[in-house]
């Protein structure tokens, strides 16, 4: 816009001055109009100039904003699979490259073609080579000399943004959930109101004591509330029900550990896997569409992603156990480091590695069997079915009591999925039923998933 | 006295009242030796196994195969000789049919999608756009000439061995399960070049801006 308007003015400011000058030439006689004229051309060249000053700075500072974002897009496409800019990866950290590497021209050629300048012997680079186990960096001749600068202003503007990133982010906070537990208010509430009766019963007895000696009734000697028939009585009752109902909770739970939320060797939320980075249950529990197991992934299959990722960012949400201290994701990455026996500066397997002895929750008894694939595979249930919101726990707990009671009303009022599923083909007689609408659906009792052998043999 | 029990009773709701609700212990168990099993299954404490007299190891004994495995992919275990040849490889299965392919699919999201992304762009949600967690950028596999050029074989050694920052996948898909992948993403890729002739214009247009 402000190009073309100050093209459009150009012109006619000459085409002014320009007329001005014949005026004056032909007329001397206005000479006061004549100097009025110049002073008005005089600013306007001044304003001329100042268009184009800024015209030329907007340019300058767009340019620059396109600069930047083309550095990372190219830097995405061409960099990002081996390098990171605050962070040794396959290839070593890019921040502050241009001070390691002053010399531009030697450093585009290495950009270009790094394996030309390997063999004219370049100390630093050969070295460089070596330290990280000869990995040949890819060649991109391709690239101009406006895109390789393009790319290091994208990493010095990263570089910078992460030495002045602590600072500026650590203000956030997050808020934890403060839980209002309502129950302890109205146990407070229920006892004061208790109070207040038994010393308006206390007040009334004494009324009726003070009012029966005005009137000449004799009074007895109150008999002690713990002598009281009626006073026992009640207090009978109450702990019958109040015990048998525990004792009965207690009798049903025995070896069932509904809520059983162990303490792991290693804080892993699977709110943060799951939930947030929308890992799927299945890329770490293969197993479960397998075998009998849902396995515990083994060390091999963390470390896919945490070889890379070894720390937990400060912009994420804070991460809390359940007595509310605070977890430091990043201690607990290391912790797994310590386990497989990675050294992350080295980035290799130093030193011996351990299992990690995870705490098992879900435990079935011996004497019943179950199998993992034949509910997700054949029966294609959600994992979220038995074992609750996961990718919303922190801390993993036990959702489901697994009782056998629990199993057989999930079988008795489960529909089979019979349709474009090719295990339950051989049930024909369902199949034909289902066709011809005398059954509108198959549960799983109706395939014998209440009989007795079928999980106790 | 009267007092005292009030009080004892305050203490008391406010004892009862702060107990944490976390479950830290699984329970009392009624017959532990049935809850328990006490045959060594899978995930129990092997360690005392060899004090008894037992002879265990976790791991396979060195040299074996297991079945169904193909002995030539053990071969090319080595470090840097068996990336290059592993171009030789070819695809042992057939093309995916339309039930297959929703396998494969599936297998995909699971296994691949979570850093090369449900669109085979490299922008998985680990990576999203730099800025997931996961610090490099995986590999786009369709869109990517050097990806779309890779040989099956090479793709398959990547999947078992890892490369780069990628880990070994080995443990996680079979070689049938892998190949059914590659097959997947070679019919994404060849999708993706049919569309091109449309897609390569904007490209090529950005091109020449620069």
């Amino acid at each position: 816009m402000q190009a073309l308007c100050s093209q459009k003015k150009n012109p006619d400011v000459d085409i002014l001055s320009i007329s001005c000058h014949i005026f004056a030439t032909e007329s001397p006689h206005f000479n006061i109009t004549n100097r009025h004229f110049q002073l008005m051309s005089h600013y306007r060249s001044i304003t001329k100039q100042l268009v184009i000053s800024i015209l030329l700075l907007t340019v300058v500072c767009f340019d620059q904003q396109i600069f930047a974002q083309d550095g990372k897009a190219l830097f995405q496409q061409n960099c990002a699979s081996c390098h990171a800019v605050n962070k040794d990866l396959t290839g070593p950290a890019l921040a502050g490259v241009e001070e390691r590497v002053t010399d531009k021209k030697l450093l585009h050629a290495w950009i270009r073609n790094n394996q030309a300048v390997l063999a004219t012997g370049n100390k630093y680079f050969t070295d460089l080579y070596t330290k990280y186990n000869k990995t040949p960096m890819n060649v991109f001749p391709n690239l101009t000399d406006g895109e390789i600068d393009a790319i290091l202003g994208y990493i010095n503007i990263q570089a910078k943004a992460a030495t002045a990133g602590p600072g500026a982010e650590g203000g956030k906070v997050a808020a934890k959930e403060t839980a209002t537990d309502n129950s302890l208010l109205f146990g407070i509430l229920t006892l004061i109101l208790a109070i207040i009766v038994l010393t308006l019963l206390q007040v009334n007895a004494n009324l009726k004591k003070l009012s029966d000696e005005k009137e000449g009734i004799p009074s007895y000697e109150p008999v002690p509330f713990w002598r009281n028939k009626a006073y026992i009585a009640l207090f009978a009752v109450v702990l019958f029900v109040v015990g048998g109902y525990y004792t009965i909770q207690g009798a049903i739970g025995l070896g069932r550990s509904k809520d059983y939320q162990p303490e792991q060797p290693i804080y892993y939320s699977h709110k943060v896997h799951a939930g947030v980075n929308q890992v799927n249950c299945l890329y770490c529990h293969g197993g479960a569409q397998d075998g009998k197991h849902a396995n515990i992934p083994s060390l091999n299959i963390c470390m896919n992603c945490h070889m890379a990722i070894n720390e937990y960012s400060e912009k994420s949400e804070k991460l809390y156990r359940e007595d509310g201290t605070e977890v430091n994701g990043t201690n607990e990455i290391k912790k797994l480091y310590s386990y497989t026996g990675w050294d992350p500066a080295q980035k290799k397997y130093a030193n011996e590695p351990k299992p990690i002895e995870w705490v098992k929750i879900h435990n079935l008894p011996d004497h019943v069997f179950f199998s993992h694939a034949q509910h997700v595979k054949a029966g294609k249930v959600a994992c979220q079915t038995c074992h609750g919101e996961v990718q919303n726990m922190g801390e993993v707990y036990q959702f489901s009591d697994l009782s056998m009671g629990w199993c057989v009303n999930c079988h008795r009022e489960t529909k089979v999925q019979f349709t474009q599923n090719n295990f339950y083909s051989i049930y024909e007689k369902f199949h034909n039923d289902l066709k011809n609408g005398t059954l509108d659906s198959v549960t799983v009792e109706k395939i014998g998933g209440t009989e007795c052998q079928k999980c106790h043999y | 006295m009267k007092n005292l029990s009030i009080i004892a009773v305050c203490i008391g709701a406010v004892a009862i009242a702060a107990c944490s609700d976390v479950k830290r212990t699984p329970g009392t168990i009624y017959m532990p030796d049935m809850a328990y099993s006490r045959a060594v299954e899978t995930y129990s404490d092997h360690r005392e196994l060899q004090a008894e007299g037992i002879n265990y190891t976790a791991r396979p004994v060195v040299g074996t195969v297991s079945r169904g495995e193909d002995v030539i992919y053990k071969m090319l275990a080595d470090t840097t000789g068996g990336y290059l040849k592993s171009d030789q490889l070819h695809n042992p299965l057939a093309p995916l049919d339309s039930a297959t392919a929703v396998e494969a699919e599936r297998l995909y999201l699971i296994n691949c999608g979570i850093c090369h992304g449900p669109k085979l762009d490299g922008n998985g949600p680990l990576y999203k756009g730099g800025d997931g967690p996961y610090p490099v950028k995986p590999a786009t596999l369709v869109g990517d000439a050097k990806y779309e050029a890779m040989a099956e074989g090479t793709m398959f050694y990547s999947i078992t061995y890892g490369r780069n920052m990628m880990g070994s996948y080995a443990s996680q898909v079979s070689p049938k399960q892998r190949w059914m992948i590659i097959h997947y993403i070679k019919s994404k890729q060849n999708a993706g070049k049919a569309t091109a002739g449309t897609a390569a214009a904007p490209t090529d247009s950005t091109a020449a801006k620069k």
